[in-house]
């Protein structure tokens, strides 16, 4: 969130378990973070499965990603 | 089968309104009941230690005023009325003080009740001495003396805000204290405050208003001349709130935030479920779990992943004055792209899988990447010097 304040395009990558918490975090810091959301959990995923959340996370990041430089 | 609602949430505290948003969110017809306000204990507190994170502080309004912000966004019903009965079944179906309704999923949050040492007497001074609210009552016994009687961080918390305004605090607790150290060391500072371990109330004095209290020690009883008592011990669980749900002996619901209970689709979360952490950071994974949950209980069929991004919007809000969001002040462009890892478990594999992506999609050079030592600290500054810098860009891991 730093980052974002700083200027850069920083997307914060969470799952839906912490956003809340990123959320309460990003309103104690004044910023509006952009978000991309994968449901929970990461962690002691098999290959396959991860591939899975990279491929539908990665979708999220490429339009927004375009969004950003589109708008820069 | 159709349901007045796809999900009726019960008690609209941290938990339960975390749990309606998330399910809201997703496009479910969402009731939140609460039987006073929304917000629950974030009512009673000023300040919130340990949330968002261990060691930090935050404001209760703030996060009860953010909660009902994003319930009421993500189109959360809220109704101001009890829930009477869970009657589980297919669908489940609820009596409130409003009426009879059906939902496809419950989700019970109704936290636990008031502190009560069970001792007679004690119901009638409730207002009139004996308190479980600091921040709401605390000014009313400035320079004067209070007993504060449980063994918990919260406990502890109450006990050092009230030695602000009284002239002596005494923390009776019932066993040994459970606090952490940074609680004790604070205590053991706080020259108002006497803490007296193995101590029960046994009686309470005063007629019409508190008087005092008898505290019995290993070294016998005595009368505690005290004007306020703060009792943080006897919290109760909705026992018997859902027809079926078996609970401890403190009342506390044994059924899972992630998983139905047996008798159907109803979850708990917070700290009404049994062996919950009683924190608000808990109460809040356990909310979204519980919503995650009930989504997933009522749309089994779309099984996938549901990826959303939210606020695409993004940049510093106009409050936050002399900071500008736009672009830096270096002289990056967009081939600098760099990745940020928290270091938990397969989180630098996600990005880079996400990173390759957008290399592919742009085709960038070599993405530049940078982590944190652990998990479990703050970002260092070089660390976000050297990104800001270099990076016109940058992913970062920052929860699961
Ligand atoms: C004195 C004190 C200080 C604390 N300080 C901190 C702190 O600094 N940091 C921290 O992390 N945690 C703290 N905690 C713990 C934290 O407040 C709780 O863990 C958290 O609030 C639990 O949230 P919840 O949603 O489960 O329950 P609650 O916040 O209690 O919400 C439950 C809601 O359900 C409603 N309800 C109950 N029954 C019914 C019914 N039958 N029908 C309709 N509505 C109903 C209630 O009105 C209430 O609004 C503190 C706790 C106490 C007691």
């Amino acid at each position: 969130m730093e980052l974002e304040k700083r200027g850069v395009v920083a997307p914060l990558v969470v799952t839906s378990t912490f956003l809340p918490l990123v959320q309460a975090q990003a309103k104690a810091r004044r910023v509006d973070p952009r978000v991309i959301v994968v449901p929970h959990p990461i962690g002691g995923l098999n290959e396959a499965e991860l591939a899975e959340k990279i491929a539908f996370a990665a979708a999220a990041l490429l339009a927004l990603a375009d969004e950003a430089r589109g708008t820069s | 089968m159709t349901t007045d609602w796809d999900v009726a949430v019960v008690g609209a505290g941290t938990a339960g309104l975390t749990a309606a948003t998330v399910a809201a969110r997703s496009g479910l017809r969402v009731v939140a009941y609460d039987r006073m306000a929304p917000g629950g204990q974030l009512v009673n507190l000023t300040v919130l230690h340990d949330f968002p994170q261990p060691g930090l502080v935050s404001g209760a309004s703030e996060l009860m005023a953010e909660l009902v912000a994003q319930a009421a966004a993500a189109g959360v019903t809220m109704n101001f009325a009890e829930v009477t009965r869970v009657h589980a079944g297919a669908p489940p179906r609820l009596s409130t003080t409003d009426g009879e309704v059906t939902a496809g999923a419950v989700l019970v949050a109704t936290g636990l009740s008031a502190g009560r040492l069970g001792l007679r007497g004690e119901e009638e001074l409730v207002g009139r001495g004996v308190s479980t609210c600091a921040g709401c009552d605390g000014p009313l016994f400035r320079d004067r003396s209070v007993a504060v009687v449980g063994d918990d961080e919260w406990t502890a918390d109450e006990a050092l805000e009230l030695a602000g305004l009284a002239s002596t605090v005494t923390v009776l607790v019932p066993g040994e204290p459970r606090w952490s150290a940074a609680r004790a060391e604070r205590l053991a500072a706080a020259d108002r405050v006497e803490v007296l371990t193995s101590a029960s109330v046994v009686a309470l004095r005063g007629s019409g208003v508190l008087s005092g209290v008898i505290v019995r020690t290993a070294g016998g009883e005595r009368e505690l001349a005290v004007s306020g008592l703060f009792s943080y011990v006897g919290r109760r669980g909705p026992a018997g709130l859902v027809d079926g749900v078996p609970a401890d002996a403190a009342g506390r619901l044994h059924a899972g935030s992630g998983a139905p209970a047996a008798v159907g689709p109803v979850f708990v979360a917070g700290d009404a479920r049994a062996g919950a952490e009683q924190s608000l950071a808990a109460a809040t994974a356990d909310g979204t779990r519980a919503g995650e949950a009930a989504v997933a209980a009522l749309r089994p069929a779309d099984g996938g992943l549901n990826l959303r991004i939210i606020d695409p919007t993004h940049g510093v809000l106009p409050e936050d004055e002399g900071a500008a969001a736009g672009a830096p002040a270096g002289t990056t462009d967009w081939t600098q792209v760099a990745l940020f890892s928290n270091s938990k478990p397969n989180a630098t594999e996600l990005l880079q899988g996400m990173g390759a992506k957008l290399r592919a999609h742009w085709d960038l050079p070599e993405l530049g990447f940078a982590s944190k030592e652990s998990a479990s600290v703050p970002a260092d500054g070089d660390t976000i010097d050297w990104l800001a810098q270099r990076y016109r860009m940058v992913l970062v891991a920052a929860g699961d």
